[in-house]
């Protein structure tokens, strides 16, 4: 572990030459209010300060929208030849926030588990992830506070705090951290925890949303309350079009398709993201839907990041409240909105 | 700058997702949409009763399909496929000499323990005798291990009626088979008319001693364990098989939950107690 304090122009200049000599993501601005993850090129801009969540997170990077998993041939004889197809190249994702590394760390609970997810292992492994701290609540809609992921450092293997105007502490948490920022001339930081308490004792308070009950309270009323009017009552606005699964960083849930190339004997098995609130998820052959109306799949996307998943991993919330799901939502569904009504219902 | 040695994924991909060739042996048409297949595969499947593998055809997709056969260390697997949608439909298609991928066994599966020294009580409707077949087999194979042995089977009409000819062989190795069709739609049928809950009242049968194995459409298992339970059945003798949409068989790909489980994994084949806290499992 090192630690250094760098300035501002220091870091930039140190992310422009790992980009240019690796594949490297940084947050984008697209449009008037939104950011990316893209490729930085000798042009690109890096923008270390206020970003709000990127509309998708970064962890995406290492569960792409479509990704194949294997490709096959078949001969003249007959004979089908199946080989895996697997993503080994290097990158570095930098400008990762608290909530997002949380996400990553999540999914790599999520993918090690019981059969290990060789696809996502392969590209976690191959992935350098530079983290961020966040001093001041990005907008409106995060509560990652709220979900105890506002400090979450893990997973990163190079983490940097802004402590004060200028200063950037940066630890270095991973021999591949160490790789990344070997011949670097930044001032040593001699003493790393007082400044980053510093840094974290000046954040407003309370940082963002909070829940009208502390974590471990609320995650017990959501379990509880099952049966809730709560559950009718945002999903009349619901679309059952799955952007809340889409963009939320720690949803996984995928579909299988083949593809057949012209030839019809070589293609392709690939998976793509689905998602729990599209309305044929949980359908089968026979026709029956297991989760038909809209108000029993958000009565599950909401579980899965409260109960299910958190009872199943032995973790805390599954929600890392980065507020995507509520900024994304064409009818300002928002998960933080709903679970702050199920603790509400019947206390007023 | 860096890329670990890639053989171990390699090795976790072929693993999870890569499947074995199974060489079609034989096809027999059971009723007009069932079709059974006998497939050799290269290596046994060492699978247990109440088990499925993931079926599929390279270029058209991938299904999971329930393990007929009872369980042996041949070669051997025997799967029933009803033609419903796309990939069904083309393994419909296929002919003697043909191959598909076969992945697995997956999930849970009866364990014969639980059953030997009892009464037992299957219960299938429809398909769900497809999977029953590899728990009754191996019961009758040492039927002289368990109580009375009862089969209650039922369909919408007499020619949807599958393993007809089996029915007839367990029926004179001494099963007794309780043969149902909701309505005869004016077919011929010497056997009864009913739902298959209909027997459970008037029959004869130890409460203590009766194990039941429940597989059929989702609609059916409430009414059938509400019967057996007027019955004095306990909720920890009845087994049931349990159906939902599956992408991958290994866990991940989230279709099968059944609130905080996956049906995959922790599935297909539960004791009904173990489901009392999970209101989405009937
Ligand atoms: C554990 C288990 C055991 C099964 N055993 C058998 C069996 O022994 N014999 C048999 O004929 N069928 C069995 N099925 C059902 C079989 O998997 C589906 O019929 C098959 O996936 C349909 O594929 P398709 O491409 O032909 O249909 P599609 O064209 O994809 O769709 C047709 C219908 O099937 C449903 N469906 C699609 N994909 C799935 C899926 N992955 N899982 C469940 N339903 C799906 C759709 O909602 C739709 O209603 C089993 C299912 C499970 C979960
Ligand atoms: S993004 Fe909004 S409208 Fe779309 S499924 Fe989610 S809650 Fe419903
Ligand atoms: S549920 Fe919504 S707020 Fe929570 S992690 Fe997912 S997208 Fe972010």
């Amino acid at each position: 572990m090192s630690y250094y304090l760098a300035t501002k122009k220091e870091l930039i200049d140190w992310i422009q030459r790992l980009a240019a000599e690796n594949q490297l993501y940084f947050p984008e601005k697209h449009g008037e209010a939104s950011y990316r993850f893209n490729r930085v090129g000798p042009k690109s801009e890096i923008q270390f300060d206020r970003y709000i969540p990127t509309v998708v997170p970064p962890v995406k990077l290492l569960v792409p929208a479509r990704e194949e998993l294997l490709r096959f041939r078949t001969d003249a004889e007959g004979k089908t030849e199946v080989q895996p197809s697997l993503d080994t190249s290097f990158r570095v994702i930098a400008g990762v926030r608290s909530c997002d590394l949380k996400g990553i760390s999540l999914m790599d609970l999520f993918f090690k588990d019981g059969v290990p997810d060789a696809y996502y292992l392969a590209r976690r492994e191959n992935t350098a992830i530079i983290g961020y701290s966040c001093n001041t609540p990005c907008d409106e809609s995060a509560f990652c506070a709220a979900v105890d992921s506002l400090d979450h450092t893990e997973g990163a293997d190079v983490y940097v705090t802004p402590v004060k105007e200028g200063d950037l502490l940066v630890e270095v948490k991973t021999s591949l951290g160490e790789k990344l920022t070997a011949g670097v001339d930044w001032k040593k930081c001699e003493d790393p925890e007082a400044r980053r308490i510093g840094a974290v004792t000046a954040r407003p308070e309370p940082f963002g949303r909070s829940f009208p009950a502390p974590l471990p309270d609320t995650m017990k009323i959501v379990a509880d309350k099952y049966q809730s009017a709560v559950w009718e009552k945002h999903v009349k606005r619901c679309f059952s079009c799955g952007t809340c699964n889409l963009v939320c960083p720690t949803c996984y849930c995928f579909d299988v398709v083949d593809d057949l190339n012209l030839d019809a004997a070589s293609g392709n098995r690939s998976r793509s993201w689905d998602g729990c609130m599209l309305p044929h998820f949980a359908e089968v052959s026979g026709g029956h839907n297991f989760r038909a109306e809209p108000a029993a799949r958000q009565r599950h996307r909401v579980n899965r990041k409260f109960t299910y998943l958190p009872e199943k991993y032995e973790h805390g919330a599954v929600c890392v409240g980065c507020g995507r799901c509520g900024r994304q939502c064409t009818s300002h569904i928002d998960i933080f909105d709903i679970v702050t009504d199920l603790i509400q219902e019947g206390s007023r | 700058m860096m890329n670990t040695s890639t053989e171990h994924y390699h090795q976790l991909a072929r693993d999870a997702f890569m499947p074995q060739p199974g060489r079609i042996v034989e096809i027999a048409d059971m009723t007009a949409k069932d079709r059974y297949f006998r497939v050799e595969l290269e290596k046994p499947l060492g699978h247990r009763p109440g088990q499925f593998v993931m079926v599929s055809v390279m270029g058209v997709g991938e299904a999971p399909i329930s393990i007929s056969n009872g369980p042996g260390d041949d070669n051997t697997l025997e799967m029933v496929i009803r033609r419903i949608g796309r990939l069904t439909q083309v393994i419909h298609d296929l002919k003697v000499g043909d191959t598909m991928g076969i992945r697995g066994p997956y999930g849970s599966w009866f364990d014969l323990e639980n059953f030997y020294g009892r009464d037992v009580l299957f219960v299938a409707g429809g398909l769900g005798l497809v999977p029953l077949r590899s728990l009754i087999v191996p019961v009758l194979a040492e039927a002289d291990r368990f109580g009375k042995i009862t089969l209650i089977s039922g369909c919408r009409n007499p020619a949807e009626e599958l393993y007809c000819d089996q029915l007839n062989e367990w029926t004179e190795a001494g099963l007794e088979v309780i043969r149902l069709v909701d309505c005869t739609e004016n077919m011929p049928w010497q056997f009864g008319v009913g739902l298959v809950t209909a027997p459970i009242p008037k029959l004869k049968l130890d409460p203590g001693k009766t194990v039941a194995a429940l597989c059929g459409p989702p609609v059916m298992y409430k009414f059938v364990i509400a019967a057996l339970g007027a019955r004095d059945v306990s909720y920890n003798n009845i087994y049931v098989d349990l159906e939902r949409r599956m992408k991958c068989g290994v866990g991940k790909c989230g279709h099968c939950q059944i609130n905080k489980i996956y049906c995959c994994q922790d599935g297909p084949v539960f004791r009904f107690s173990d489901l009392a806290l999970l209101p989405e499992a009937l």
